[in-house]
């Protein structure tokens, strides 16, 4: 009930805002025009879409549309969680929050869910426009699919990213600032030393290609570009320690790892007193511990 | 009852509450007076279990807040000083919420809320956004707010501030109206003539000490704030003073501020005293124009005045 509550709320005061129109008005726009833009080229290049091209230009555009949704989700989602908490502070509604039966639990997971939302309705309302990738052919389902998953998947961890962030700073502009660097980090610098590290002398190094597999595991890019078929190498196993996985399997089943710490995190750090709190959590047990050793001291 | 027990509260090289000690009874309004800075929202959110005290004990009849910060907060509606509110919600929609975060179970939620809007005359506004209610209404919606779970004790920090005299005197019979639904009101403010005509108990704090706590004619009385008497006559102003003198209630006779027909006065008995001053003046044939007893707020404030001058802010 208390989680409901919170989540209505967050919802209500969310979809209400014009804003909220206006992203998901920009959102589909900037995907159309650009599908839109890469067919009109591919037309006017090849003078007309025959045979086998159509599945070609079908791939191709199916590419586009998931980087361009891929870099406008982790652009939007942490916008969405980066001042949840912080945010509360700052309007002077936190006490209120504090002083009721809500959970550091509920709390989390209704501003999470509430702010993820808006990305999930993003990716929602994208999937007509990825629907008309079908008509040209070359993109089975099941690549959608996983792909989908690799975007919610992404969401999450920007989300909770974000979130943990808010709950850590008191600063709405600090905890956005460092919310989207962490973005940026998550999703170029497996690219970044993987590139600075081709021409040294570590390429050949068993125990860094170990490290660079890991980072490859949890990279978004690398993990969307295992499901498409025209990945370079994306369609590789990772093998991390003996397993075999997917590369988009790897990056979903660490993101979900690396969101339950994250949420953890969030809960130790989102009430004050965490230390007052411990203690009167295991004080009661303390006592009952003590209390045979005072009797022998009485004795 | 709520019982403190030598608390003290420091954030860092601050003392904001020194080896504070006080009992607030229950069904009481218990004022909590002090200049800006004395310790009085360290307090009310140390009595909400919102701050842990850095010494000392807090007992709600005899549940300790440290240990069991959860019962309390359910036992406990606060009202802050600075509050934030939702402005997209609804009147409605933002005591739904509340209510909710509560545990309000679904089916009573529609009658409370009504309820609670009809005690703070807001029904009218239920559909209203909150943003476009008057600072006087968003304080009466949050001290609903603070009742929506139904709580035995309220705990209100300067809740009448910014408000206009208007507001305020409307805030001050809904708190009466608490009050006399059983409620214990703890409330801050540095405006003591309020807290006086209000407050059954009342406590002053400066720079983190209490200075005097106990029932509002006990701490007048100890403070040497006692009831005033202001009469004032059309003429013979010097044959009514000596009237007055000569009454065994009259312990002192001051000065008249400036006014050349008033007489002010510290009186010391009850009505039926009262009344027989009246009955010697008029039957001295003295032209008495007005006769108005006052409470000791307006002495209780010079006295605090003075003894929390200079007091340095924490």
């Amino acid at each position: 009930m208390t989680f409901m509550a919170l989540l209505t709320k967050e919802l209500r005061l969310r979809l209400r805002r014009e804003r909220s129109v206006w992203v998901i008005i920009t959102y589909l726009l900037v995907m159309g025009l650009l599908g839109f833009g890469f067919l009109q080229r591919e037309s006017a290049f090849s003078g007309g879409y025959q045979g086998y091209l159509l599945s070609q230009i079908g791939v191709q555009l199916y590419t586009l549309l998931s980087f361009v949704q891929l870099f406008l989700i982790v652009f939007i989602a942490p916008a969405f969680t980066s001042t949840a908490i912080n945010g509360e502070k700052e309007r002077q509604t936190f006490d209120l929050l504090l002083c009721s039966k809500l959970s550091s639990f509920s709390l989390l997971a209704g501003k999470l869910i509430a702010g993820l939302a808006n990305a999930l309705l993003l990716i929602a309302a994208s999937i007509p426009l990825f629907s008309l990738v079908f008509f040209f052919g070359g993109v089975a389902p099941g690549q959608v699919l996983s792909a989908l998953v690799v975007f919610v998947m992404t969401a999450v961890v920007t989300g909770t990213f974000s979130l943990f962030c808010s709950t850590l700073l008191r600063r709405p502009t600090v905890s956005t600032a460092i919310a989207y660097t962490f973005c940026v980090l998550w999703m170029f610098s497996y690219w970044i030393i993987y590139l600075l590290a081709i021409g040294s002398s570590f390429y050949g190094n068993p125990r860094w290609f170990i490290w660079i597999q890991w980072l490859s595991a949890w990279n978004p890019i690398s993990a969307l570009n295992s499901t498409l078929t025209s990945g370079a190498g994306g369609t590789g196993m990772i093998s991390l320690h003996g397993l075999l996985l997917a590369p988009w399997v790897a990056f979903t089943l660490m993101s979900l790892l690396i969101t339950l710490i994250l949420f953890l995190l969030s809960i130790v750090f989102v009430k004050p007193n965490f230390t007052n709190r411990f203690q009167s959590w295991i004080r009661p047990l303390g006592e009952k511990l003590k209390s045979p050793a005072k009797d022998t001291a009485a004795v | 009852m709520i019982k403190v027990q030598n608390v003290y509260k420091r954030y860092r090289s601050v003392h904001a509450l020194e080896d504070l000690s006080l009992e607030v009874p229950q069904g009481a309004i218990y004022g909590l007076i002090g200049p800006n800075g004395a310790g009085k929202t360290t307090l009310l959110r140390i009595l909400g279990a919102l701050l842990s005290p850095t010494a000392g004990q807090v007992w709600f009849d005899d549940e300790e807040v440290s240990r069991s910060p959860i019962t309390i907060q359910r036992k406990v509606g606060y009202m802050p000083d600075f509050f934030g509110v939702y402005p997209d919600l609804t009147s409605t929609e933002y005591l739904e919420f509340y209510a909710g975060i509560h545990g309000v179970a679904r089916r009573k939620l529609a009658s409370t809320i009504t309820d609670l809007l009809e005690l703070v005359d807001l029904t009218s506004k239920r559909d209203a956004p909150v943003e476009t209610l008057s600072r006087g209404m968003k304080q009466r919606l949050c001290l609903a707010r603070a009742l929506v779970h139904d709580p035995d004790v309220l705990l209100l920090d300067e809740p009448a501030s910014g408000l206009d005299p208007r507001a305020r005197i409307e805030l001050r019979e809904l708190l009466r109206t608490l009050h006399g639904m059983g409620k214990t009101i703890v409330i801050s403010s540095h405006i003591l003539l309020e807290l006086a005509e209000m407050c059954t108990d009342v406590a002053i704090i400066q720079g983190g000490h209490l200075v005097i706590a106990g029932g509002v004619e006990q701490v007048t009385h100890s403070l040497g704030g006692t009831p005033q008497l202001e009469v004032r006559v059309l003429e013979r102003l010097e044959d009514a003073r000596k009237l007055l003198q000569s009454m065994p209630e009259i312990s002192q006779l001051m000065n008249g501020n400036g006014n050349n027909d008033v007489i002010h006065a510290e009186f010391t008995g009850d009505d039926r005293a009262l009344h027989r001053i009246l009955a010697a003046l008029i039957a001295q044939d003295i032209p008495v124009v007005s006769f108005a007893p006052r409470k000791g707020g307006g002495r209780l404030e010079e006295v605090f005045m003075s003894i929390t001058e200079g007091g340095s802010a924490t």
